[in-house]
């Protein structure tokens, strides 16, 4: 088990910058993930680590090795793959033997690992079998035995659940979850669906264009967003922009549009807000509630949309041409075309610098 | 297409990057296949650009000037534009006799060879063309074994097949007999003969390259795209013309630029048409004017391959993006698609089959004559078919020890090759499939350009590279035409090789590197066994190939018999020997016989995956 130190990494194709001076820090043991649109690089970053794409610049660190220019077969990661690349000439058992052979270990050695492996994953008794035999659960119960049972000293993960349908990829994700937790491995784990993101990891990295736009646990990402990308690509909002008015004892931002004055919380602590700066105040949709007697941080909106979602009612609506996002609950009664006045408490009101 | 600016920083980036990608495996790999094509192509053709364009030991322009000025080469004393004959004679027993000898025109020696090109790929790509959309999108009894048949020329070469097609349609053979006395269709006799025949040949041999291309691309057309058309309204030829046709297109310039290459380097049909106006064309010109009486290679016959050379080379690089690896393994995928397949009316049917079965006759033509040939007692003039049936030819063939040694040596040389093929070829193909580093696509070039330069160009460069040096092809055949049947037919092995790497996910050789295997570790345990079949598919191909190679084979055999292949023997008998043609035909019976098992044993093999393996 490392921690995985990433300084200034590069990587170009062609006249693509797939990966911008990237710096991330991933702790021993910890669940690693990075989150992006396709495209962000968050794929090629995991594959520099996999050392599968040499960098053009810059050094990558497992604990106080210097990894570099280390080539992949001597790295010792287990990665997962999205397809999970099982080799159909080969059988499960000969699958998950394969990287142990290489390593030349002793027969019964290799037959105490796999079955090891085997019972980690819950597949034993299925030893002989082909991968085409196997369903896509299955084939990646297999494919994560045989990253495992190398014992690696990061266990990588891309993609692994794309393959899978909605009801099979939330139970392999708790799945995953556990496992990584009994083995304290340290994980790197690649995905573009937030939902997942936010559910499995301790630290997530929001990358966008072959850069990280922010680093940090599941909540502070949702909660704090840095920026517009992260706050946009995290869940749903609503974004106004406006100019600092105050920032004595709370942020006081008068927005554009005619919406008057809101309070608000800053995203970040590492970067202080002045008065007259423009910002972007987002707000979720389940932070607003529909308004008592409140006389500030509420607004009038006209219902564009309702669409019902289970647990609440998504309303779109519109209130000095800005779309909103709200949440409200389900045997609340409103209709297309009425008004609707919701409000949204200060510590929810978050306001980003537009830099 | 090539990314080689480099820079001193860009440089040494360069060899970080091959540093890290390559393996020692690799770097043999990568250096077996220099070290071949450089000696073994490169080279020579370099030589003969060299000797092109000296004349009596001084650089000079004089070979191309007077070839350029020469009537015989070139069209200007005129052009004879009738393209046929007719002679009338009387013959013993009183009747009149009209035979219509048609030849084509004659343009000069470098015009013919572009035009017999030209005619035989139009030829050869609608014939192809035709075929292949009626057997990818309609089904009907008896569909498969058809399409199947119709394949079989390829496994024919020039040489052999023209042989037999010159008997069948010669003034008194099969086909006028059928036509003038049978059934009396015709008043008059035809002999197709000189650069026509040659065109009418290589047409019927050929034609299924274009076949294979455009089934090929037919089937991978996406049914949902020509759906999608008939759903906004197109249909019949409105639809052909602007959906179907377009996403064929790939198909029938790759095979149609394939029968291009393989007409304009054929030169076994015009040997086979000697004494006509088909030796008028610049592979026999070559061929004839290869040696000095000193026993020097001639300034003219190199200047001529030069002229040759550039010819080929431009139509290859003019067209490459369809014959490099790359774009043919997107060709060669098989279709994955539920096909769309139309049903032909009831009252057509029986016009398609008889149209079809005729059409197959005449394809078929040239195996059928040297068959019935080689088992023929006597073939007397005015008969349909011989007159008797016998293995004489054969026991007379066997009476000249150099036959068999022939033979033998052609099954060697052969084999060799296809093992050279197969360890370098899979080698190529994975370092150009795989190690993804700048200036690949250079290696991608190399490896296919064989396919652009004709066979008489290499055995002409073979001779001014080597003569005087150990690998003297007139003290020991061997080696040379190992090598030349090595690099003339690496292409088809290669692009057999590459179409299965490109078929295997990456992901599954990186999953055995993550886990600690070496990439020369995943070559063998994981590489090599996924793409299995390909490269016995391939390995086939080379070895079919080889065996049928006429030009290398008979330029290096006519300089050294004892080391000579089958196919020089061929020629040998049929122009100098006694027996000459039945004997000839029972030679090339032997050598359809030894591919035909080697199709079969393989078929054994692969099962049902063999034809789509087995493309051009």
């Amino acid at each position: 088990m490392v921690s995985i130190r990433a300084v200034d990494v590069t990587k170009r194709f062609g006249q693509v910058v797939a990966l911008d001076h990237v710096n991330l820090e991933i702790r021993q043991g910890e669940f690693f993930t990075l989150l992006g649109p396709s495209g962000c690089g968050k794929t090629t970053f995991l594959r520099t680590i996999a050392g599968f794409e040499l960098v053009d610049e810059g050094r990558i660190y497992f604990d106080e090795e210097d990894v570099t220019y280390v080539p992949p077969h001597k790295r010792d990661t287990g990665m997962v793959f999205q397809n999970y690349a099982l080799w159909p000439h080969m059988t499960v058992y000969d699958n998950i033997a394969y990287g142990l052979r290489v390593r030349k270990l002793p027969r019964d050695e290799i037959d105490r690992r796999v079955k090891w492996a085997l019972k980690l994953v819950h597949m034993e008794g299925f030893e002989r079998r082909r991968p085409h035999q196997l369903s896509g659960g299955q084939q990646q119960r297999v494919a994560l035995a045989r990253a495992l049972v190398i014992h690696p000293r990061v266990l990588l993960l891309d993609e692994p659940l794309s393959n899978l349908d909605a009801k099979l990829r939330i139970e392999m994700r708790s799945e995953i979850r556990r496992l990584q937790r009994e083995l304290g491995i340290t994980t790197i784990y690649v995905t573009h669906d937030q939902e997942e993101a936010l559910a499995i990891s301790d630290r997530i990295a929001v990358m966008s264009g072959g850069r990280v736009m922010q680093v940090g646990p599941p909540e502070e990402i949702y909660l704090r967003p840095a920026n517009r990308f992260v706050a946009d690509f995290i869940g749903r909002g609503t974004f106004l922009e406006g100019r600092v008015l105050e920032t004595d004892h709370e942020l006081v931002v008068e927005l554009e549009s005619g919406l008057g004055t809101v309070r608000g919380v800053p995203s970040r602590s590492d970067r202080r807000i002045s008065v007259g700066e423009r910002v972007l105040v987002a707000i979720r949709p389940e932070s607003f509630t529909v308004a008592g007697s409140e006389g500030y941080n509420a607004f009038d909106v006209v219902v564009r949309n309702i669409s019902f979602v289970g647990s609440v009612k998504r309303v779109e609506a519109e209130a000095g041409e800005k779309l909103f996002i709200i949440d409200i609950p389900v045997e609340y009664d409103v209709s297309i075309g009425g008004s609707l006045r919701v409000y949204v408490k200060p510590s929810r009101t978050i306001v980003i610098p537009l830099e | 297409m090539i990314r080689l600016s480099i820079g001193g920083e860009g440089l040494s980036r360069l060899i970080r990057e091959l540093r890290w990608r390559m393996d020692p495996l690799n770097w043999v790999q990568l250096a077996s296949i220099l070290i071949l094509f450089t000696l073994f192509l490169i080279l020579p053709i370099f030589s003969i650009i060299v000797n092109a364009f000296l004349y009596g030991g001084a650089p000079s322009l004089a070979w191309f000037e007077k070839i350029l000025s020469d009537p015989y080469y070139m069209p200007w004393g005129g052009v004879d534009l009738s393209f046929y004959e007719v002679i009338e004679s009387t013959l013993p027993d009183g009747s009149r006799r009209v035979i219509i000898y048609i030849d084509g025109f004659d343009l000069g020696v470098i015009p013919n060879s572009f035009m017999v090109a030209t005619l035989t790929t139009i030829f050869s790509s609608i014939i192809g063309f035709t075929l292949a959309f009626l057997f990818a999108r309609y089904r009907f009894p008896f569909s498969e074994p058809l399409r199947i048949l119709m394949l079989t020329p390829l496994l024919s070469t020039p040489f052999v097949g023209a042989i037999g097609i010159k008997k069948m349609i010669s003034p008194d053979g099969f086909v006028n007999t059928v036509l003038v006395d049978i059934i009396p269709i015709l008043p008059f006799r035809i002999e197709i003969t000189g650069l026509a025949a040659v065109i009418m040949v290589q047409t019927l041999l050929f034609y299924p390259i274009v076949f294979l291309n455009v089934y090929t691309a037919l089937l991978n057309i996406d049914p949902s795209q020509e759906e999608q058309a008939e759903n906004l309204g197109a249909k019949g030829f409105y639809l052909f013309r602007t959906v179907t046709l377009p996403l064929a297109l790939p198909g029938l310039e790759a095979g149609a630029l394939l029968v291009f290459i393989l007409s304009i380097e054929d030169l076994g049909t015009p040997l086979v048409f000697r004494g006509t106006n088909a030796d008028k064309l610049m592979t026999v010109a070559i061929f004839r004017r290869l040696f000095a009486p000193t026993g020097d290679i001639q300034g003219e016959a190199t200047a001529l391959s030069f002229i040759l050379l550039i010819i080929s080379l431009g139509v290859f690089l003019a067209v490459r993006r369809y014959i490099s690896l790359r774009k043919y393994a997107m060709l060669g995928k098989g279709g994955i698609w539920r096909r769309r397949l139309g049903s032909i009316p009831v009252p057509i049917l029986p016009a398609i089959y008889v149209g079809l079965i005729l059409f197959l006759f005449i394809a078929l033509l040239p195996h059928i004559g040297v068959t019935l040939m080689a088992f023929a007692q006597d073939w007397p003039v005015g008969s349909i078919l011989p007159s008797g049936y016998t293995l004489r030819n054969f026991e007379a063939l066997f009476m000249d020890p150099g036959v068999s040694r022939n033979i033998f040596n052609s099954l060697v040389y052969s084999v060799v090759a296809m093992i050279l093929i197969t360890i370098i070829g899979v080698s190529s193909a994975y370092i150009v499939s795989r190690i993804r580093v700048p200036g690949i696509d250079l290696l991608d070039a190399l490896v296919t350009m064989p396919i652009a330069i004709p066979g008489i160009i290499v055995a002409t460069g073979y001779f001014l590279t080597f003569l005087g040096t150990p690998l003297n092809p007139i003290e020991w055949g061997a080696p040379l035409l190992i090598a030349a049947y090595t690099v003339r037919k690496f292409p088809f092995g290669v692009r057999t090789f590459f179409a299965g790497l490109e078929q295997v996910d990456k992901a599954l050789e990186e999953a055995a590197i993550n886990v600690g295997a070496s990439r020369t570790r995943v070559f063998f345990t994981i590489t090599i066994p996924l793409i299995l079949m390909n490269i016995l598919a391939g390995s086939m191909l080379a070895f079919i190939y080889s065996m049928s190679e006429v030009s290398t084979s008979i330029v290096v055999g006519d300089a050294n018999h004892n080391d000579a292949p089958m196919t020089w023997k061929m020629y040998d008998i049929m122009f100098k020997g006694f027996g000459g043609t039945f004997q000839a035909a029972a030679m090339g019976f032997i050598l359809m016989s030894l591919q035909f098992l080697m199709i079969l044993g393989s078929n054994l093999i692969l099962r049902r995956r063999a034809t789509a393996l087995i493309s051009l």
